[in-house]
């Protein structure tokens, strides 16, 4: 018999082995045991402590891989040229801001039956944070921060993100906390689905944004009725009416008006319109993420 | 001689706990210093415990199930290492990786290659993704799938998830592979 990848001899075996057998019969075993016990909260605070060992070791070696990355960025960079760049990206970035802000205000106006379910304008008390690990796979979109239940962060917590050119957005919600690390389900996970509120002019209408990373997009925004025609570049935000629409999802208790993204094509579905949006902070490439630690409940 | 047992058994054992203290550096690497061009980073530990497998049979051991059993233990010490860098699910990334290498195992344990066969590693790891993965994606979203609007798109999500990792899987494959055979060699 020739192999006929590499046009190689191949010689037949009859050997089976069984100590080998035996060893991933016990492993598959053990790794059962370990999902059941895991599921069940019983290994919480063994795997808290060997995380909490881990930790330190992810911060330094994140740090390493992003002075290396920030290292090959900057070769070839004229200073005078970046300094102005960053004054007009941090312009760029104020000037989104205040423009959210007055279509947001605007729309207050006209909601105002909406406004009362809604958490009123408490100032956030922000938790900032680097992203000391992504999950190692192409599968979920989760990523881990070094803060937990000792820094007061709790599950259902709201995270946001900043890029150079883009307003403050929502970035991901608190799914799991440990005492010194927490996992943050991102919003373009498809597990992940947030009540948020459409812009538009001096109107406002309500969605459901939806992740959907691992169906080909980023973000989709759902339910949202045909009485407010949906248009491109339309700005959405965070609606904070989770509990409201009565969905079965105790994370999603995200505080109103965060920024998520902005409307990039339209499709009608039946009665209700659907929308593929670009959110303002790509999940995927924030280093340093700020958790709201005053959401409402 | 009377000595000579529990010698055996303190050797053993150090040369685990070795073995668990290097897979697991290996895995924060994996989730911390490896570059992510698309998002997440390429999957070292399977494709090790792949290769681990391949080297002795490429090598036509006299004893091929000392490199099964090995790399059966690389598989399930790395695939908790992942599991406690990356907060999933304890157990999950190494069941995955598990029945990723007993798949591949049973797929070439009639096979012993004379020569280089290169392309043995890179088929291996091909399959070896398709298990890891689909394995992941049960295990990961088990839970959510109910809970969530509509149920995974199979055919989009091998477009997005299957087909990239198994693409940026197979890049570094064979430079691990030789890498891993020329000290196996030497040693």
């Amino acid at each position: 018999m020739r192999d006929y990848l590499d046009n190689r001899q191949i010689k037949l075996s009859g050997h089976t082995p069984r100590r080998p057998l035996l060893l991933a019969v016990l492993f598959c075993g053990l790794a059962l045991l370990l999902l059941y016990g895991d599921q069940r909260g019983m290994l919480a605070p063994v795997r808290g402590a060997l995380e909490q060992v881990l930790s330190p070791a992810a911060q330094q070696l994140t740090a390493i891989r992003d002075g290396v990355t920030g290292f090959w960025m900057g070769v070839g960079d004229v200073r005078q040229l970046r300094e102005e760049n960053e004054a007009l990206r941090q312009e760029v970035t104020r000037l989104q801001e205040e423009l959210i802000a007055h279509e947001e205000a605007l729309a207050e106006n006209v909601n105002l039956r909406q406004q009362l379910a809604i958490e009123g304008d408490t100032p956030w008390h922000l938790l900032g944070a680097e992203v000391t690990v992504r999950l190692p796979d192409a599968g979920r979109r989760v990523i881990l921060i070094a803060r937990g239940t000792q820094d007061g962060v709790r599950p259902g917590m709201a995270v946001v993100g900043q890029t150079e050119t883009e307003p403050t957005a929502l970035v991901g919600i608190v799914e799991e906390v440990s005492v010194h690390t927490a996992s943050i389900l991102l919003i373009t996970d498809f597990g992940s689905q947030i009540s948020a509120r459409v812009l538009h002019d001096t109107s406002s209408t309500l969605g459901l944004v939806q992740g959907q990373w691992q169906r080909g997009s980023r973000l989709r925004l759902a339910d949202v009725t045909r009485d407010l025609p949906l248009t491109v570049g339309d700005t959405v935000v965070s609606a904070g009416l989770t509990s409201e629409l009565n969905l079965p999802l105790a994370l999603a208790a995200v505080p109103d008006g965060i920024p998520i993204g902005e409307v990039e094509s339209i499709n009608t579905d039946g009665h209700t319109q659907v929308a593929e949006l670009r959110p303002y902070v790509d999940p995927d490439q924030v280093k340093y993420v700020w958790v709201i630690l005053n959401q409402s409940e | 001689m009377g000595n000579s047992q529990p010698k055996r058994i303190e050797e053993f054992l150090i040369r685990e706990i070795l073995l668990i203290f290097g897979l697991v550096a290996l895995a924060l690497v994996q989730v911390t210093l490896l570059p992510t061009p698309l998002g997440f980073p390429p999957a070292l530990l399977l494709i090790l415990a792949i290769c681990r497998l391949l080297v002795g049979i490429g090598e036509g051991e006299s004893h091929p199930e000392s490199s099964v059993a090995a790399a059966i233990r690389w598989a399930f010490y790395g695939g908790i290492g992942l599991d406690l860098c990356s907060a999933s699910p304890l157990g999950s990334h190494a069941l995955a990786l598990l029945l990723a290498v007993i798949l591949v195992t049973l797929v070439t344990r009639h096979l012993r290659v004379e020569g280089e066969g290169l392309l043995l590693p890179i088929l291996a790891v091909l399959l070896g993704m398709l298990v890891y993965e689909g394995m992941l994606a049960l295990l990961l979203y088990g839970p959510t799938l109910a809970q969530a609007l509509a149920p995974i798109d199979w055919q989009r999500y091998a477009v997005v998830v299957f087909l990239p990792s198994i693409l940026q899987a197979l890049i570094p494959t064979l430079p691990l592979f030789m890498l891993l055979r020329r000290l196996f060699r030497a040693r």
